[in-house]
């Protein structure tokens, strides 16, 4: 009788003691469960599928918010077209502004192209910085033990599993970067033109040159007109990369005149062929090194 | 001995002066040592002065504290077969005819040609730890009305949330959205004879999200219930009858509503009930009673891709209304009416750019006690429209609305809108 009731008591802490955590993009829910591991329980928000601007934010994330302890954001105000009502409804006063169930890792790092001024005139342009950060390698073990200290805070019985995990993560992923570093400063000079601003911190890390982007402003989709333009400038670019959410046709058009290949290159974990962080690097390396 | 004296006099002299020269030299040497603090000082002695004169205006500065503000504007050209003037004597048979009273935005797209139908405020700032603050203030030629000015809880446990103020009440799905965010330039033909510009009131919500793994969410208001299509406080006089105002606050507002996702389709339903005391006086007649109405609601969206989607919506609204109708010759006659109508739509958004969309509206219930009235009341409409960003919108929504009728004669409106709506500012995201 003693044993069952330890057992059940047992169940029961570990029932409660899994931390549970949703976040915005699978990217930050990959960080979460490599640091995490069985520890926690994940909802991720975003598919990857759909634009990471215009999540469309059903009731059903709502309900999912209601009961998380931590919510991990990107932030930089790429979610401030759905997140803040999802917030805002969830009834959840952990995930609230200013309360510690609210991560926004975009503070743990330099971000880049921070506008002097913001006018709307300029299209969809972040008052913050680019919000990309997360496609350069170099930006993950910083997000990784961001996540694990703010993990640690909220759940200290399971502090030491988490550090270990993390620890694991790091050393697997700091062997991937040499790889990574190699890989992509072999591709030096190369010249792209990608639809939207989203490879910037990829490319400028690596000396990639970004000749152009299919969209005029931030956030403006193609015009003909720009394509035109673009197609002059653009000449000798190697590649035309767009995301798997975007419509293929200007960058097959402009690819055919300038005489490059255009590509999907991946920009999140569940995409064709990237079922972790490792794969995401991998797969854009492969696809831009053929 | 003079000598001596002398000798002695030199002596200390010179002693003197070396007891002298000792403490010159040490203080020179502390002097150096304490030229750097001594300009210090003299530099934050004339930095001090510099403070001292400079006018002090940034002490109480709070613009840091600046709550989100934004400026819609809405503003239409319009063509229509019937005269402004000719319209506002037109009727909807037992449901709606016109009287000044129309609060919020007033009414939208009224005149023919060009119409400014409002620039609105909007303000948004968390108050403190514990609420944050709306505030929806829209502007028209005529003036200025609060529409919504709320507080909101956001540290309540267990799920549960308040809100407090003029809002837009939880009833129905489109009662609580904003005309900028309807798919139509109009409210649909239920929402404009049973809420007019829709049940806005001061009062108190309660909601409470249930910890389903699906949306579940439950609501209670309390509200004023100042409406003047269902409801209304305030007692009158009329023909020597007097009829006292009701109790306040009026109304009661009751919602549940759920949602979950099927694949791609994501479906929101649900079912809202508002009961109050009814008071409507237009100088020549007026009504007194009570007054029961209920909502029932579903939107169905599939998404195509990141981009395209076909939406589905559609409110069936049902009310029964009992009560006395005064007439200025001091007769009366108690009349119970039982009336319903509803709206579909189907909205597809077919690229970043463009949405097109049909609605067709029906008030198919007209019961009123010993009248005959006709039952069948429709209004169709189609719009295109182009939204250059999230920020400006171009709508072009063609019409036809058969639900009005001149000395019990049907008469059909047509109406041509072309709608431009934009958005400055910092703008909340709208939910789904």
């Amino acid at each position: 009788m003693k044993r069952l009731i330890t057992l059940l008591l047992l169940s029961l802490s570990i029932s409660f003691a899994q931390l549970r955590v949703a976040t915005t993009y699978p990217w930050i829910g990959e960080l979460v469960k490599d640091v995490g591991g069985d520890k926690i329980s994940l909802y991720v928000i975003a598919k990857p599928t759909e634009d990471f601007h215009f999540v469309v934010p059903k009731p059903s994330h709502i309900a999912k918010l209601r009961n998380v302890d931590l919510l991990i954001i990107n932030g930089a105000s790429l979610e401030i077209g759905f997140l803040p009502p999802l917030i805002q409804q969830s009834n959840n006063p952990k995930i609230q502004p200013g309360r510690k169930g609210l991560l926004d890792l975009s503070s743990f790092v330099d971000l880049i192209e921070k506008p002097a001024v913001v006018s709307r005139e300029m299209g969809d342009v972040h008052p913050e910085g680019n919000p990309h950060y997360h496609l350069n390698p170099h930006h993950i073990p910083l997000l990784a033990k961001a996540i694990k200290e703010r993990m640690c805070e909220l759940d200290q019985t399971n502090c030491g599993y988490y550090t270990s995990r993390l620890e694991d993560f790091l050393k697997r992923w700091s062997q991937k970067l040499k790889e990574w570093d190699e890989g992509f400063s072999n591709l030096k000079d190369l010249k792209v033109v990608q639809y939207h601003k989203t490879y910037n911190y990829l490319f400028k890390h690596y000396g990639i040159q970004i000749v152009g982007t299919l969209e005029p402003l931030p956030g403006i989709p193609p015009t003909a007109r720009h394509l035109e333009e673009l197609s002059k400038v653009a000449k000798g670019a190697k590649f035309v990369v767009y995301e798997v959410f975007r419509d293929s046709k200007p960058a097959n058009n402009l690819a055919k005149v300038i005489g490059a290949r255009a590509i999907v290159l991946p920009h999140d974990v569940g995409v064709e062929g990237v079922k972790n962080l490792f794969d995401l690097f991998d797969v854009i390396l492969e696809r831009l090194s053929q | 001995m003079k000598k001596l004296a002398l000798l002695l006099g030199i002596f200390s002299l010179s002693f003197a002066q070396e007891s002298l020269e000792k403490p010159q030299k040490e203080q020179a040497k502390e002097e150096t040592q304490k030229s750097q603090p001594l300009d210090r000082s003299l530099q934050l002695r004339s930095k001090f002065d510099d403070r001292l004169m400079a006018m002090q205006i940034g002490t109480f500065r709070q613009s840091a504290f600046l709550p989100d503000i934004s400026l819609i504007v809405d503003t239409s050209l319009l063509g229509r077969n019937i005269k402004d003037k000719e319209l506002e004597h037109l009727k909807i048979p037992g449901l709606y005819h016109k009287h000044e009273n129309a609060h919020g935005h007033g009414e939208l797209n009224k005149n023919r040609g060009f119409n400014l139908n409002y620039a609105e405020l909007y303000f948004y700032a968390p108050v403190d730890p514990y609420f944050d603050l709306y505030a929806t203030i829209p502007f028209t030629e005529e003036g200025a009305k609060i529409e919504e000015a709320y507080a909101v809880t956001r540290g309540l446990p267990l799920g549960f949330q308040l809100k407090v103020g003029k809002f837009r009440s939880g009833f129905g799905r489109l009662n609580a959205q904003h005309p900028h965010a309807w798919d139509f330039a109009n409210q649909p033909l239920v929402y404009k004879v049973f809420l007019g510009e829709g049940l806005t009131e001061k009062g108190i919500q309660i909601n409470w999200l249930a910890p389903t793994p699906f949306y579940l969410l439950l609501g209670a208001e309390v509200l004023q219930g100042e409406n003047e299509q269902s409801f209304g406080t305030n007692g009158f006089e009329i023909g020597g009858v007097e009829v006292p105002e009701t109790r306040k606050p009026n109304l009661y507002v009751g919602f549940v509503k759920t949602s979950f996702d099927i694949g791609s389709l994501s479906v929101l339903t649900g079912f809202s009930y508002a009961q109050g005391k009814t008071r409507i006086d237009h100088g020549e007649h007026a009504f007194a009673g009570k007054t029961k109405l209920y909502g029932f609601d579903l939107t169905a969206r599939y998404s195509l891709d990141a981009v395209r989607y076909i939406a589905f919506q559609g409110e069936y609204l049902y009310r029964d209304q009992k009560g006395t109708k005064y007439e200025f010759d001091a007769t009366t006659e108690d009349l119970k009416k039982k009336q319903g109508g509803f709206y579909t739509q189907l909205v597809a958004r077919l690229d970043k750019r463009w949405r097109a969309g049909i609605q067709y509206n029906l008030i198919n219930k007209n019961d009123i006690t010993d009248k005959n009235l006709p039952k069948n009341l429709p209004a169709y409409y189609a719009m295109v429209e182009y939204s250059p960003t999230e920020f400006s919108r171009i709508r072009l929504q063609a019409g036809q609305n058969r639900a009005f009728y001149e000395n019990g004669k049907r008469k059909t409106i047509n109406e041509v809108i072309l709608q431009f709506t934009f958005a400055i500012g910092a703008h909340g995201a709208h939910p789904f």
